[in-house]
């Protein structure tokens, strides 16, 4: 299954992302979670310990390649394989939750 | 759209396009109302909004509902959260039968998550008995049932 769970700033959105993250993967299934908050605290909620979530990097940007097209939209390729960026970036969490985190919002390029 | 969004984006639709069947993917997304427009929800198959039984949440609930339909996203439906009374959960249940959004799951509002909060720990390891997780522990079991 593939969720997204949004909500208002506080409620409770990010417990229940974490810990659903969590019963996945209890129940024996492969998860990926995904910290799209741009004030990301999932890790903390899936049980990372602080020392861990210091070090957690982000997606960076160089990965997606986007280019304006002559007609004036905009394309956008991704550079790597999956898997592989899933190795290099995602977190092991507690139950083999793999945390994948966004990049900063806003900071120079396209913004 | 933002750099940061368009590469979560990519990567995941990426991961969902090699391997489609490999993970459940949980995203966590950002508060406001954005990440929509931004498509960062477009690779998921379903959508939870998390409402309270307040006001404000429930408009906002309602409009990520409009946005999610004009977008053409699958299927929003609702967590109810933090419900202490009857009269809260009627209330909730209301607006989303008014709303035709399904409900996933409702949750209790419950001190056992401001104790794992001040701790500083997952409620999962905190307090894996307390009411919410053992509402929580329903959903995940039900959303595993229904794909």
């Amino acid at each position: 299954m593939r969720i997204a769970i949004a909500g208002k700033g506080g409620s409770g959105k990010t417990t229940i992302s974490g810990t659903l993250a969590r019963l996945l993967a209890q129940a024996g299934r492969q998860v990926v979670a995904v910290d799209a908050d741009t004030n990301p605290n999932l890790a903390t909620t899936l049980g990372l310990q602080p020392e861990r979530v210091q070090h957690i990097v982000a997606l960076p940007r160089s990965l997606l390649k986007r280019e304006t097209q002559p007609d004036g939209s905009m394309t956008s390729t991704f550079l790597r394989d999956p898997m592989e960026v899933l190795e290099e970036y995602g977190t092991r969490a507690p139950d083999g939750v793999r945390l994948v985190v966004m990049g900063a919002v806003g900071h120079g390029g396209a913004g | 759209m933002c750099g940061a969004h368009a590469t979560v984006r990519g990567f995941l639709g990426e991961l969902v396009a090699k391997a489609p069947d490999a993970f459940d993917i949980v995203v966590d997304m950002e508060a406001g109302l954005e990440h929509l427009s931004r498509g960062t929800g477009k690779h998921v198959s379903r959508f939870l909004a998390v409402v309270e039984p307040y006001y404000r949440s429930m408009e906002t609930a309602r409009r990520v509902a409009d946005l999610a339909a004009e977008l053409g996203i699958a299927e929003v439906s609702a967590i109810l959260n933090k419900v202490r009374t009857a009269a809260d959960h009627d209330a909730v249940s209301e607006f989303c039968a008014a709303h035709k959004m399904k409900i996933a799951g409702e949750i209790p509002y419950d001190l056992g998550l401001a104790d794992a909060e001040r701790a500083g720990q997952p409620p999962l390891d905190f307090s894996p008995d307390t009411p919410s997780v053992t509402a929580m522990r329903k959903l995940a079991a039900d959303l595993i049932a229904t794909g």
